[in-house]
């Protein structure tokens, strides 16, 4: 039995009065890729950022297993623009208190391809902004990768570069949760797919069960 | 303490990155201080009076005894007053339109008078009601009084001349009419001639005269003296030397580098907190990267790191154009440090308004436009007279800017300035653990 590295129960979140998510329940296991679909207001990022720490749930509990690391890569990219992307690593490998920060940072500019990069974050295509983005979430070698519609801005090459970085995760026994509006990636790369509408879980299972009028 | 420093390192880079705002952070203060010195510079200016005089009654020339007197030249270069000749109905217009703040109108027998000496002739000063009416009456009173002290002179220079022609004798003319004096020391030489005369009651004669005149000469003697001293009882001499300018002055100082600074601060304070929030990083900072309380700590240090380095960029260049203008007294250089602990305290209790505006503004133009609208109105505030509105006086009490700018003139030219530094300096740290306490609570929103 795989073991549970990432644990949400019940959590939901509201913003004023208004509910952006109901409680909701989910695990990722260990070596598990699981995808969440749903429309755009659906809840997904709110779930993600929970599940990341970056948003304090209004009710329920998120509890990871010990020594699990947690990366997250939001849909909007979230970086310094006035700084380049090895800055913006070293920054953030550095708050984090990492123990070996320039080699952390060169491990994850190699693994987005920016290696080579000497820009500011603001010079660089919308495309490469989101791979500094996702290498920030690669600092310290996360065994759950939280990853918000992390393709909607890569080309085809980038693409297979994410899901190669994924697999080698799941087959390294991590997690993965990622959030999609494409249904035939869903079906490509996840184990799981969790389908949220107005806040609330309308699906829950393999992907390929999935069809859109059995929501 | 750590996370911190690293943030902060990460902003000071930012800000050497931006040109255009690090150039904006330099000239502003400077530009700031130029139009406040402006403003106080027109305090001492020359007000634009109109000079009416269609009968030219001003004499150009004004003989008394030796001396000539120019009343119009004297006018002409009053530096009281800037004095523009014109016609009355030119000068009811320009009073009317306030192009002219009073007009002097000189009445048609004002030379008769003067040179009459048989009644003090007038001046007419004719002033509007509006706030510069008390101002002008008061530089037109020092131009008379000078003019009038001027003419003194002459007239006792004249008398004096009389005086002395009357002791030693001689040649001299009244109006026109020339004449001829014996004088008393001459007189009393032909007495002591004829005190040897063989005639005992011509010489018992000649001494009584003659030891008359010795007293009438001792007693004319001192007339001088006695014209001067009952003419200026207390008299006022004026020394100049070269003082600071306007731009220079002590309190334009404090005053400058208190605005130049909480403008600088505020605005910045504002802009930084809520600049994390549209680079989209504070979810990221939430995950156990940064608190809340260690980045509103990290802006308000920031601010006050760059507000302080301002302020100190500011006291040097005055003082360097105060020591290249020989300016008396010259800069305290050291009083600098004084002035450090001052720009430090006073930047920190800005910086922390401002990153509260930030927090509560939540979004950058907003939070600069709401920063400006709120700190002009409270600098302003503070300048409220003590004692004239209570409730202007609380208010402006309770924003950072009286406290600083009292605080930064006491640290220069204050000659006990510990007092007013500490307690303008506990309001100023007071303000600002106070407005840090709400940015903090307030940066919740920021999260959402």
């Amino acid at each position: 039995m795989p073991e549970v590295l990432l644990s949400a129960r019940r959590v939901a979140r509201r913003f004023g009065r208004r509910v952006v998510l109901e409680p909701i329940d989910l695990d990722l296991a260990e070596g598990e890729v699981v995808a969440l679909g749903g429309p755009n207001g659906a809840g997904k990022s709110t779930l993600i950022a929970i599940l990341a720490g970056a948003l304090a749930p209004s009710g329920g509990d998120v509890a990871a297993a010990e020594p699990t690391r947690v990366g997250w890569m939001p849909q909007q990219p979230a970086l310094y623009s006035r700084l380049t992307p090895r800055e913006n690593l070293e920054l953030f490998a550095r708050l984090a208190g990492l123990a070996a920060p320039e080699a952390a940072v060169g491990r994850a500019l190699e693994a987005v391809g920016l290696a080579e990069e000497e820009r500011r974050a603001a010079e660089l295509s919308v495309g490469n902004v989101q791979r500094l983005n996702l290498a920030i979430g690669l600092l310290g070698e996360p065994h759950v990768l939280l990853l918000d519609e992390p393709t909607a801005s890569l080309d085809v090459a980038q693409r297979q570069r994410l899901w190669l970085l994924v697999d080698g995760l799941r087959a390294a026994g991590g997690a993965v949760l990622f959030a999609t509006h494409n249904l035939e990636e869903a079906r490509r790369t996840a184990d799981r797919l969790l389908v949220l509408q107005d806040g609330r879980a309308v699906y829950a299972g393999p992907p390929g069960d999935y069809r859109e009028e059995s929501a | 303490m750590r996370r911190v420093a690293l943030l902060l390192g990460k902003d000071i880079r930012t800000l050497g990155r931006m040109p255009a705002l690090a150039l904006a952070l330099v000239a502003y203060p400077l530009v700031i201080a130029l139009v406040v010195g402006l403003v106080v510079r027109y305090a001492g200016e020359r007000p634009r009076v109109a000079l009416v005089d269609e009968k030219g009654s001003l004499p150009g020339l004004l003989v008394v005894g030796e001396t000539r007197f120019d009343v119009k030249s004297r006018f002409d270069q009053a530096t009281e007053v800037d004095l523009v000749p014109m016609s009355l109905a030119q000068a009811e217009r320009e009073l009317d339109t306030g192009r002219v703040v009073a007009a002097l109108i000189v009445p048609p027998d004002f030379i008769t008078k003067l040179r009459g000496l048989r009644e003090s002739p007038t001046l007419v000063l004719r002033t509007t009601r509006g706030g510069l009416g008390t101002r002008v009456v008061e530089k037109m009173r020092s131009l008379v009084y000078s003019t009038n002290l001027e003419l003194q002179q002459s007239y006792i220079d004249a008398n004096l001349a009389a005086v002395d022609l009357l002791l030693r004798g001689g040649s001299g003319t009244i109006g026109r009419t020339p004449f001829t004096l014996l004088g008393i020391r001459r007189a009393r030489e032909q007495l002591r001639a004829l005190e040897r005369a063989p005639d005992p009651e011509v010489a018992a004669r000649a001494r009584e005269l003659d030891t008359f005149m010795g007293q009438l000469q001792g007693a004319v003697g001192q007339v001088g003296s006695f014209l001067r001293a009952t003419a200026n009882p207390i008299e006022l001499v004026q020394e100049e030397q070269a003082g600071r300018t306007w731009l220079l002055s002590a309190q334009v100082q404090g005053y400058a580098l208190a605005l130049a600074l909480a403008f600088v601060t505020v605005l910045l304070g504002a802009g930084a907190l809520v600049a994390e929030r549209e680079e989209n990083v504070l979810g990221r900072l939430a995950r156990g990267l940064a608190g809340l309380g260690q980045l509103v700590a990290e802006k308000v240090t920031f601010v006050a790191l760059v507000g302080t380095a301002l302020g100190f960029v500011l006291a040097v260049v005055f003082g360097i154009i105060v020591e290249v203008g020989d300016v008396s007294g010259g800069e305290p250089w050291l009083r600098l440090p004084l002035l450090l602990v001052g720009l430090v305290l006073a930047a920190v209790a800005f910086g922390s308004f401002g990153v509260l505006i930030g927090a509560l503004a939540r979004e950058a133009a907003t939070a600069t436009l709401v920063a400006f609208l709120v700190a002009l109105p409270l600098t302003l505030l503070a300048l409220v007279p003590a004692g004239s509105i209570a409730a202007a006086e609380w208010i402006g009490a309770l924003f950072p800017f009286g406290h600083a700018q009292t605080a930064l003139s006491a640290a220069l030219y204050d000659e006990r300035p510990a007092g007013t530094l500490v307690r303008q300096g506990a309001w100023l740290v007071g303000l600002g653990l106070a407005y840090g306490t709400a940015a903090r609570v307030a940066a919740r929103r920021l999260l959402g």
